[in-house]
């Protein structure tokens, strides 16, 4: 019974950590960790544990990619020690801020070669320039599990920097946090291959590290899990799908009843696969993911 | 009060201006050689102080003197300059951390440094009033800044179109002023500070528009689908960044290619500093690394030999002076003759007679020291001036 | 009593040559040297002052050999003994009426400075009707207020005597009766020797003595 309730007590805890209520200034007796998407943050915690202060100004609600801090949640940045960034252009809001450049740790910075330039690019024209498009890149890095877990490398090496006296720690909890992404990267090959090549249509661009990582084949829509696409939209679906005949469909969250029925006419299973760019629910980022393996190992 | 005195004072009281000519004349010479002095090791001593401050700095291989003068004391000089993506590099192998600079425009007359938080925090800078740089398009400046352009945090300020490397396509931007430094009587009081991304702005490497997907005037739009649209050239290029219109604001191209003009670089040790300086050395990188204090003090030697031709100078012109002086007295005292005489006449010895002149001559003196004293207390004020005008 | 007994004078590179066997001057008298200009009027007072030392004989001033005394002694002599009224008033331009009077004091570190002083410098002043100048500077008087500074500034220390050269120099008739009949005064009052060089011979009047130098030079 102690034993729930201090369990409990915990959860909560956790979760008021995550809470955007709890923007207080970084208590600076210990060095203050920030990051601007959930995976880097479960990672600093379980590398980091107590020795860090880990500050998330993020609320649950919001993609952490299209997030824009006010003025506190900037602050909370601009004062932290370490400055725990994805890489890929994934927050672009720090294109727009000033930030002390020195705290700012690019977890992917070794991995760039494997960045994926996007095609899908919204291209315009304007004044003498031209047609041109804004290049970027695909984002959600930690879904090839083997870029994970660089990730969580840089964060180790950033943490080792910072307490040298500490390494040994750091090192266990990495390879500990390792072994569990590599884990993923093996369930996540041997779900793989149910998929082998079959053409599958993607709610979102945000597949693609994925794709590239599993040998999946996706395109991808712009559909909402909450609502339902107009006629343009199923439009370019269909166009999408008289090339790309997929049978299977990743979502970031379950989609609405009209949209899985109309799916389901149309032969097309649903599959919640949700990058855990925010948190979860109550579910960690292991748990997530290894539930997204689940759901997808379900379409044998 | 001793009669001597009392006759001497009211002998320079009955002809001021000859006295105060006199005073001053003198005060000014003896004023010169030793303000010239205090400006020189002022001048010295603050350049110094700003180099020994600044570990090492990192620019396009060329001039080092013209490198260091624009990225320590932010004279615009012309160099080449360096990428953005030049600063991975150099951090990537670990010895330290970058701060890059952009030093190319100006913004009424003071110039306008692009750079990071980091900067801050290196140069111990505090802010006087109002908050620090957060977003793009905004600027803290110097406390002289300030006096000078009469600002306040919440004031705009613009940039000027004007630059002296002649790039095309710049953009004046209306930068909004959130902090003023307090004074560190160093070359970031007369700076205007801004991010690195507002003078991207400025060149036209980045900039806001209407967002494109939702824009409802249909005359801005020729052709649009799911995956692009584009707009003609009736879309308004934003001059300035401001809270909402951020969210539309970017960049094009790589950002690492974008340029800067140096890049501090603050190494963890010594041991670290002459690592990278070796790599630099061995040829590893292609840009230059030089030590400013080093650079610096070549500097003030080369000029300070000028010093020594004015001391010479100055030590003639004081001969001369002299010579002048007494003349000057000589002259005087035959004028003064028939009045020495009545004195005498009337009961004055030879002594009281040399009491009385020495008198007058001690309180010329005095007087001139005085003047020299507080000429002398007002060069530190002139201390930038000498070193801008002068020295960089 | 002044008295002068078989003196030469000659001023250095020059011809002029000042002679008098003897001459008596008593005390409290007072007695007018009158003669042309260049006869050695002045000269002649200059020694009685000890300003200038014959290169032989003797003058005895109430009964001090003037002539065998140091420069500081004749000095001390003069400002104690002495009021000297210039030919041409040498009055100090830098100083106002009151310090050109008190300049006697001011030059000399025997004679001290206090309220009696002061008290006396107005009295005397207000008595040759220049009391309402005091703050005045030389440049702003008449000819004649400054001639009466040069006398006041003479008498300020009662000096027993008084050697006043062309007093009454350039002033009009009723001035030149004004200035003598104050110093005549001056002279009742205290006891005083009055020697006066002068060229005018209307102002001979009341002077018990009288030495003609264009005659006595003659002689």
């Amino acid at each position: 019974m102690k034993n729930y309730l201090l369990f409990a007590t915990l959860i909560i805890l956790v979760s008021c950590g995550l809470d955007k209520g709890s923007k207080v200034k970084a208590d600076k007796v210990k060095p203050v960790v920030v990051t601007v998407n959930y995976p880097l943050y479960y990672f600093a915690g379980r590398i980091g544990g107590e020795l860090i202060q880990l500050e998330y100004p993020i609320p649950a609600d919001v993609d952490p990619a299209y997030w824009i801090p006010d003025d506190d949640d900037l602050e909370i940045y601009q004062s932290a020690d370490i400055i725990l960034a994805n890489g890929a252009n994934y927050a672009k809001w720090m294109n727009n801020v000033s930030l002390p450049s020195s705290r700012v740790v690019n977890t992917t910075s070794s991995v760039k070669e494997k960045y994926i330039a996007l095609e899908d690019v919204a291209t315009h024209s304007h004044g003498a320039e031209g047609e041109h498009e804004h290049t970027g890149y695909a984002f959600t890095t930690w879904l090839d599990f083997e870029i994970a877990a660089v990730q969580a490398q840089a964060v180790k090496d950033e943490l080792v920097k910072k307490f040298p006296d500490n390494k040994e720690e750091l090192e266990a909890n990495y390879e500990l946090l390792k072994k569990d992404i590599l884990n993923l990267h093996k369930l996540m090959q041997d779900v793989a291959l149910l998929l082998e090549y079959q053409p599958v249509i993607g709610s979102h661009p945000v597949y693609q590290y994925l794709a590239k990582a599993y040998s999946l084949n996706i395109q991808s829509v712009h559909f909402e899990p909450d609502e339902m696409p107009s006629d343009d939209q199923w439009k370019e679906f269909d166009g999408i799908m008289e090339h790309h005949p997929a049978r299977i469909m990743f979502w970031e969250d379950e989609p609405m009843p009209g949209v899985k029925e109309i799916l389901n006419k149309k032969e097309i299973k649903t599959v919640v696969f949700n990058p855990c760019s925010n948190k979860i629910y109550d579910l960690d980022f292991l748990e997530a993911m290894k539930k997204n393996i689940n759901n997808l190992s379900k379409l044998e | 009060m001793n009669q001597s005195f009392y006759l001497a004072i009211k002998y320079l009281q009955y002809y001021k201006i000859r006295t105060l000519v006199l005073v001053g004349a003198i005060g000014l010479i003896l004023y010169l050689p030793l303000g010239l002095q205090r400006l020189i090791v002022e001048s010295e001593d603050q350049m110094m102080a700003r180099a020994d401050n600044t570990p090492l700095i990192i620019g396009a291989k060329g001039n080092s003197t013209d490198l260091v003068i624009n990225t320590l004391y932010f004279e615009q000089t012309k160099i080449d300059g360096l990428q953005f993506k030049n600063i991975e590099a150099i951090d990537e192998i670990g010895f330290g951390f970058s701060i890059p600079i952009i030093s190319v425009f100006k913004a009424r007359g003071f110039p306008i440094i692009g750079t990071n938080l980091d900067y801050f925090h290196f140069r111990d800078l505090k802010i006087g009033k109002g908050i620090n740089l957060r977003y793009v398009g905004e600027c803290v400046i110097g406390k002289k800044v300030a006096e000078r352009l009469n600002l306040s945090p919440g004031d705009s300020l613009v940039s000027s179109p004007e630059n002296f490397l002649d790039l095309a396509g710049v953009y004046p931007l209306q930068m909004k002023v959130v902090g003023i430094l307090e004074s560190t009587d160093t070359p970031d009081d007369h700076a205007i500070f801004t991010d690195l991304k507002t003078n991207w702005i400025i060149m036209g490497l980045g900039h806001g528009h209407q967002d494109l997907k939702n824009v409802n005037d249909p005359s801005l739009v020729l052709e649009r689908d799911s995956a692009k649209v584009i707009a003609n050239s009736k879309l308004f290029i934003y001059n300035k960044v401001d809270g909402k219109e951020m969210e539309s604001f970017h960049f094009h191209g790589d950002i690492n290619n974008y340029p800067i003009t140096s890049i501090l670089f603050i190494p963890e040790n010594h041991k670290a500093s002459t690592l990278l300086r070796g790599r630099f050395e061995t040829g590893e990188f292609k840009e230059q690394i030089v030590v400013p204090s080093l650079i610096v003090e070549n500097l003030l030697q080369k000029i300070f030999q000028v010093k020594q031709i004015f001391n010479t100078a100055f030590i003639l012109v004081g001969i001369a002076t002299l010579f002048i002086l007494g003349l000057i007295i000589i002259l005087t005292l035959r004028l003064r003759k028939d009045e020495l005489y009545t004195m005498f006449s009337i009961g004055s010895s030879k002594n009281k007679t040399f009491e009385i002149i020495g008198f007058e001559l001690f309180i010329t003196a005095l007087m001139s020291v005085v003047v020299m004293l507080v000429l002398y207390s007002f060069t530190g004020l002139f201390v930038d001036y000498f070193i801008h005008q002068f020295i960089i | 009593m002044i008295e002068i007994s078989n003196i030469h004078f000659q001023y250095p590179k020059s011809d002029f040559k000042l002679q008098m066997d003897r001459l008596k001057i008593d005390r409290g008298s007072k007695t007018a040297i009158i003669g042309p200009s260049g006869f050695g009027k002045t000269t002649l007072l200059n020694l009685l002052a000890g300003i200038l030392v014959p290169d032989e004989g003797q003058i005895q001033l109430d009964g001090v050999m003037v002539n065998n005394l140091s420069e500081n002694e004749r000095r001390n002599f003069r400002i104690r003994k002495i009021g000297f009224v210039f030919q041409d008033f040498r009055l100090i331009p830098y100083l106002n009426v009151l310090d050109n009077i008190l300049l006697p004091y001011r030059i000399n570190n025997k004679l001290k400075i206090n309220r009696e002083t002061t008290a006396s410098v107005k009295n005397l002043a207000n008595e040759f009707d220049i009391g309402d100048k005091l703050k005045k500077y030389p440049a702003k008087l008449s000819h004649g207020e400054r001639q009466r500074v040069a006398i006041c500034r003479a008498l300020i220390n009662t000096p027993p005597i008084i050697m006043a050269d062309e007093p009454t120099g350039n002033l009009d008739p009723e001035n030149k009766r004004k200035i003598m009949n104050i110093l005549f005064e001056y002279v009742r009052k205290f006891g005083s020797t009055l020697i006066t060089v002068t060229h005018d011979h209307e102002m001979l009047k009341g002077f018990i003595n009288t030495i003609d130098f264009g005659h006595f030079q003659n002689n």
